[in-house]
Parts: structure tokens; C-alpha cells; sequence
């Protein structure tokens, strides 16, 4: 399958494209080079852009994107109700920009018409990446605690927190983050049920992973 | 080392003063005072190994331009002032309390920093080896440096190379060249073989190896500024030039032992200043209004964390609301 990986840093990118290989269970083809965004908003703000870029000019067939959810609305099962749109839930304002760019795009043919359209991978790590580099390691970390400490107003760990535990250090430079990054998520190679479970944001984009892996599989998608 | 610096009637900064952290990144429009600012820390550097002044302030003149400096401890008991003598000489050092013991140990330290305005025009031009002792403020002896340090520091030199490989992953080695004339060159092999000599190499190829020369330092000084520290640098790998400086100003979270260095820098950078995010306290945004410009801390407002909900710190500086933008008619 070929990957678009969209992130905030170097580090992200290589933690997603290892998540997306685990996820399908074999390594992606991915479309180069990553793109890049600087945080929040500036990601759904380049999405448009960057799927129809995808669109018209590769052979992409799915675009991950990963955001960390900071101090937004952690998106929620009612969410996912049909037609329902929170507008402070990164998940829904993300997934709302690719549908909107890929029903401007859909009458335009596509170049590549065999990958099929540009199929959304969306993942938000609540409440940042380092969350999901913990799991299995610290059990107090999870998507569920967050979300109990924002309605009790008592968070149970501060992002920076969650650098230094992973890191050693709130100042890590680029090749100890993804060195870090990687040995991480190593755990989750041959089974992501459990970052699944303690990281719904994370199970979102695996869902969506997997829906572009049957796909392909089902032949509606160049292999 | 230094806590704090005060200015008074100081060009543009008439009436300011600024608290500095191990390392600090400052912002703001042309003639804000950002240069001043580390025009002072090299006055101070100049001014400092010289015998204390005999000449007095005369208190009956009016008020010139004056700057006091304070350090971190074990020096936080001194003061330091540079004022005016008349209006033409501006360099009169004044030590407060005039006998402490611990001048003379900080005097040293002081004569150490060093600033940079660094020239990608002359950092490729081939260098005495001999003049490798540390990197001039226009980075002019950049090959003589490198020479030095391959042989004296060999460790630090591999890994210079090993940091300036892995950003820029089209190079094989870095290597150096003496020419019969004892000048020593260096320059790029491609990793598809062919070197790139300094003088071929891009401007900001130039401005990364000054950099992380920098950072890479065996013996680095306990003060460092740096104008326009993103000079030449593709946003990518702004990154990689953070890193490069928390190195030197944070070398615990490097692994490494010595002392840390301070760092003033300035930048016009949206790109650099969100790489920053995480910590915020570490710019300062100068403020100007009409001709007088003032220094303020980003962590100050208290409205940063909502702020930094909405958009990037370096969308927020450019569209105004952090201040620190010019002033227009």
C-alpha cells in the first residue's frame, strides 16, 4: 500500500510509519518525502492542500495524519454519531477536512486512477504522542486517565511529564526523540490491541488503516 | 553567568531591563534593541580585563547611557556598570563593591565571551592553521578550526561529523586539506564520491558546519551570542540548530559534563521561534515604540497557554499579538 505520512516532526514521522507497518502487518510503500506541518492548527490548515496534492500528483493511497490532542476536547464515542461534528475535538475537525477536500475532488480523475481516492488515516495521541510511547511501560498513562482528570479538573501528568519519562530530559534532541520514540513503540510491532485500548485516538487510526488494507486486499485498490 | 541587564538611555533601550536564562532567543523588529543587547555583553567582555577605571562618574552631569549588569552566583554579591564619561566615551567600568574578591575570578570568565555575526563571504576561504584557537566572530578561520580540533579534540570532531552527516545525508566525510602554503581547507565528499571544496559549498552549508562547530566546541566560552542564528538554514532543520544550542546551554540533557554555556541569539524567524513552544520562557520579545524599545519574557503574558491553543508561536509573533512586530504608518 502507499503511505503519505503527514506529522509535526521527524520523530512522529518514524513512529507513524512504523504504527501504519504494525497496524497492516507488513511494511508500507511510503510516498516521499513526509510532510510536515507546525503544530496545531497549521495541520488542518496544509490538509487541504496536501491531499489534493496526493491526489492529483501521486499514487498515494492513504494519507496518516497524527496530532497530539494538548488541552482539546478528547474525541468521544457520541462523535462518531452520523452527522455529528464537535468543533473543539481534533479528530472530527480533521476527519471533516478530509471529507470536505475529497467530495471538491472526487469529479476531478484522478492521474493515478488505479490507487483509487486519497483514504483517510486519522489519529489523535491524546494528549501527545509521548502518551502512546508509554504504553505498556507506565500504566498510569492512558487516554481514560487524561480524560478523568480533564472532567475532574486534576490532571494526572502534564505533557512535559510525559517527555521527561520517556526522554530523560524536557530538552531531547532530535535523534534521542526518535531513537526513544522507536524503542517505544517496538512493543506494539506484532500486537497494537493494547495501545488500542488505552489510546481510542490511536484505535481511530488503526480502524482507518485497516479499512484501506481491505481495500486494497478486496481489489478495489492497486496493491 | 549574567542575571540580568539593565539599560538606561542605551540607544533605543532608554529604560529596560532583561532577566537571562541559559539560553535566550531574542525577537523583534529592526532597531529594537536586539543587537544592542549583545553589543553590551562585548563591551562588557572588552571592558572587563582592563584595570578598574580611576575616572568617576560626574554626578552633577545629567544622566547618560548606562548599563548594569548582574551574574548568577557565586558572583550574585557584584555589579557591574558601564556609563558615560562624556557624551563621546562610553566606557567607563565600574565594579560594585569596587574590592570584591571574586572580580578577579569572574573578569576572566567574562574576557571569554564571545559574539558572532558569522559570513558565509569568508567561513570557506582557506585559514593559517595556526589561528584555530576558537572561531572568529565572522567564522573568517572556520578551516583553521577544524583542523585544530580533528587533532586536539579528535572526539568532538567525529562527532561534528557524525551530526553534520546525518542532516545532510548526500555527504560522506568532512575533510580537511593543507596546502603547501600551510593554509589548511576543508571541504564536503559526496557520499556518490566528488568533494565539495568550502568555497563550493552552499551559504547555508556554511552557516550549519559554523554552528555545530560551535556547539562541537572542545572548550566553549561561558558566553555566547549569536545574531541571526537561522541565517541561512532551511526551516526543516531549524531543528536541528535548537538542538545544536540546547547542547551548549543545556549539556546535562546531552549527556555531558562541563559547564553550561549561555547563549543570547537573535532571529527573524517564525520557523525558529516554533521550535520554542515547549519553552516559551526562553524568548524575549523587544518591544519598540516610536525609538525607545523595551525587553519583555513571551512566559510573562499570562494568556500564552490559550494563545498557543489557537496557533503556532511563530504564526502568533507574525500576525502581532505577541508584539515585537515594527511599527507601520
Amino acid at each position: 500500500m502507499n503511505v503519505a505520512v503527514l506529522s509535526e516532526s521527524p520523530a512522529d514521522e518514524a513512529a507513524l510509519r512504523f504504527l501504519v507497518g504494525a497496524v497492516l502487518g507488513r511494511p508500507p510503500r511510503l510516498v516521499a518525502p513526509g510532510f510536515r506541518a507546525r503544530g496545531w492548527p497549521n495541520v488542518a490548515q496544509v490538509l487541504p492542500a496536501v491531499i489534493r496534492h496526493l491526489h492529483f500528483n501521486t499514487d498515494a493511497q492513504l494519507l496518516a495524519v497524527v496530532v497530539d490532542a494538548d488541552d482539546s476536547v478528547v474525541h468521544g464515542r457520541s462523535h462518531d454519531t452520523p452527522g455529528y461534528f464537535h468543533p473543539h475535538c481534533r479528530m472530527c475537525q480533521l476527519r471533516a477536512v478530509f471529507r470536505q477536500t475529497n467530495k471538491k475532488i472526487a469529479r476531478s480523475p484522478r492521474p493515478h486512477a488505479s490507487a483509487g481516492g486519497v483514504l483517510r488515516g486519522v489519529g489523535v495521541a491524546v494528549p501527545a504522542v509521548e502518551g502512546w510511547y508509554l504504553c505498556g511501560r507506565d500504566d498510569s498513562v492512558t487516554e481514560s486517565a487524561w480524560v478523568a482528570g480533564q472532567e475532574s479538573g486534576y490532571r494526572p501528568y502534564s505533557r512535559a511529564e510525559l517527555k521527561l519519562r520517556v526522554y530523560g530530559t524536557d530538552r531531547p534532541s532530535l535523534p534521542l526523540q526518535i531513537e526513544c520514540a522507536l524503542r517505544e513503540i517496538e512493543r506494539h510491532r506484532r500486537d497494537t490491541r493494547r495501545l488500542e485500548y488505552d489510546f481510542p485516538g490511536f484505535a481511530a487510526l488503526a480502524d482507518d488503516v485497516r479499512a484501506a488494507g481491505r481495500n486494497q486486499s478486496e481489489g478495489r485498490l492497486a496493491p | 553567568m549574567i542575571a540580568s541587564v539593565a539599560f538606561r538611555k542605551f540607544k533605543a533601550l532608554r529604560k529596560t531591563q532583561v532577566a537571562l536564562l541559559p539560553f535566550n532567543l531574542v525577537i523583534g523588529p529592526n532597531g529594537s534593541g536586539k543587537t544592542s543587547l549583545i553589543e553590551s555583553l562585548l563591551r562588557l567582555r572588552t571592558l572587563a580585563p582592563l584595570p578598574q577605571a580611576t575616572a568617576r562618574r560626574d554626578k552633577s552631569a545629567p544622566e547618560g547611557p548606562q548599563i548594569t549588569f548582574k551574574f548568577e552566583p557565586p558572583h550574585d554579591a557584584l555589579t557591574a556598570l558601564i556609563s558615560c564619561t562624556s557624551e563621546e566615551v562610553c566606557n567607563l567600568l565600574e565594579i560594585h563593591p569596587p574590592e570584591a574578591a571574586d572580580w578577579p575570578a569572574l573578569r576572566t570568565r567574562l574576557a571569554l565571551i564571545r559574539g558572532y555575526v558569522l559570513d558565509h563571504s569568508v567561513m570557506g576561504a582557506p585559514a593559517k592553521r595556526e589561528d584555530g584557537a576558537s572561531l572568529a566572530s565572522d567564522g573568517h578561520n572556520l578551516a583553521a578550526v577544524l583542523a585544530r580540533m580533528s587533532t586536539a579534540a579528535p572526539d568532538e570532531f567525529s562527532a561534528l561529523t557524525a551530526h553534520l552527516l546525518r542532516i545532510m545525508p548526500e555527504f560522506h566525510s568532512l575533510e580537511l586539506v593543507t596546502h603547501p602554503d600551510g593554509r589548511v581547507e576543508f571541504g564536503l565528499r559526496l557520499a556518490e564520491d566528488g568533494l565539495l571544496t568550502a568555497a563550493e559549498l552552499s551559504q547555508g552549508m556554511l552557516y550549519l558546519l559554523a554552528i555545530l562547530t560551535l556547539a562541537f566546541d572542545p572548550a566553549p566560552p561561558p558566553l555566547l551570542c549569536i545574531e541571526e542564528v537561522d541565517r541561512g538554514i532551511h526551516p526543516r532543520t531549524l531543528r536541528e540548530i535548537r538542538d545544536a544550542l540546547y547542547r551548549l546551554s543545556y549539556p546535562k540533557s546531552f549527556g555531558l559534563q562541563r559547564a553550561p554555556v549561555q547563549i543570547v541569539a537573535t532571529t527573524h524567524s517564525p520557523y525558529l521561534i516554533d521550535q520554542f513552544r515547549e519553552h516559551p520562557e526562553e524568548i524575549v520579545i523587544s518591544q519598540k515604540h516610536g525609538r525607545a524599545a523595551r525587553f519583555e519574557r513571551l512566559s510573562d503574558r499570562a494568556d500564552l497557554p490559550e494563545l498557543l491553543r489557537e496557533g503556532s508561536l511563530g504564526d502568533m509573533w507574525f500576525s502581532g499579538i505577541l508584539g515585537g512586530v515594527p511599527d507601520e504608518p
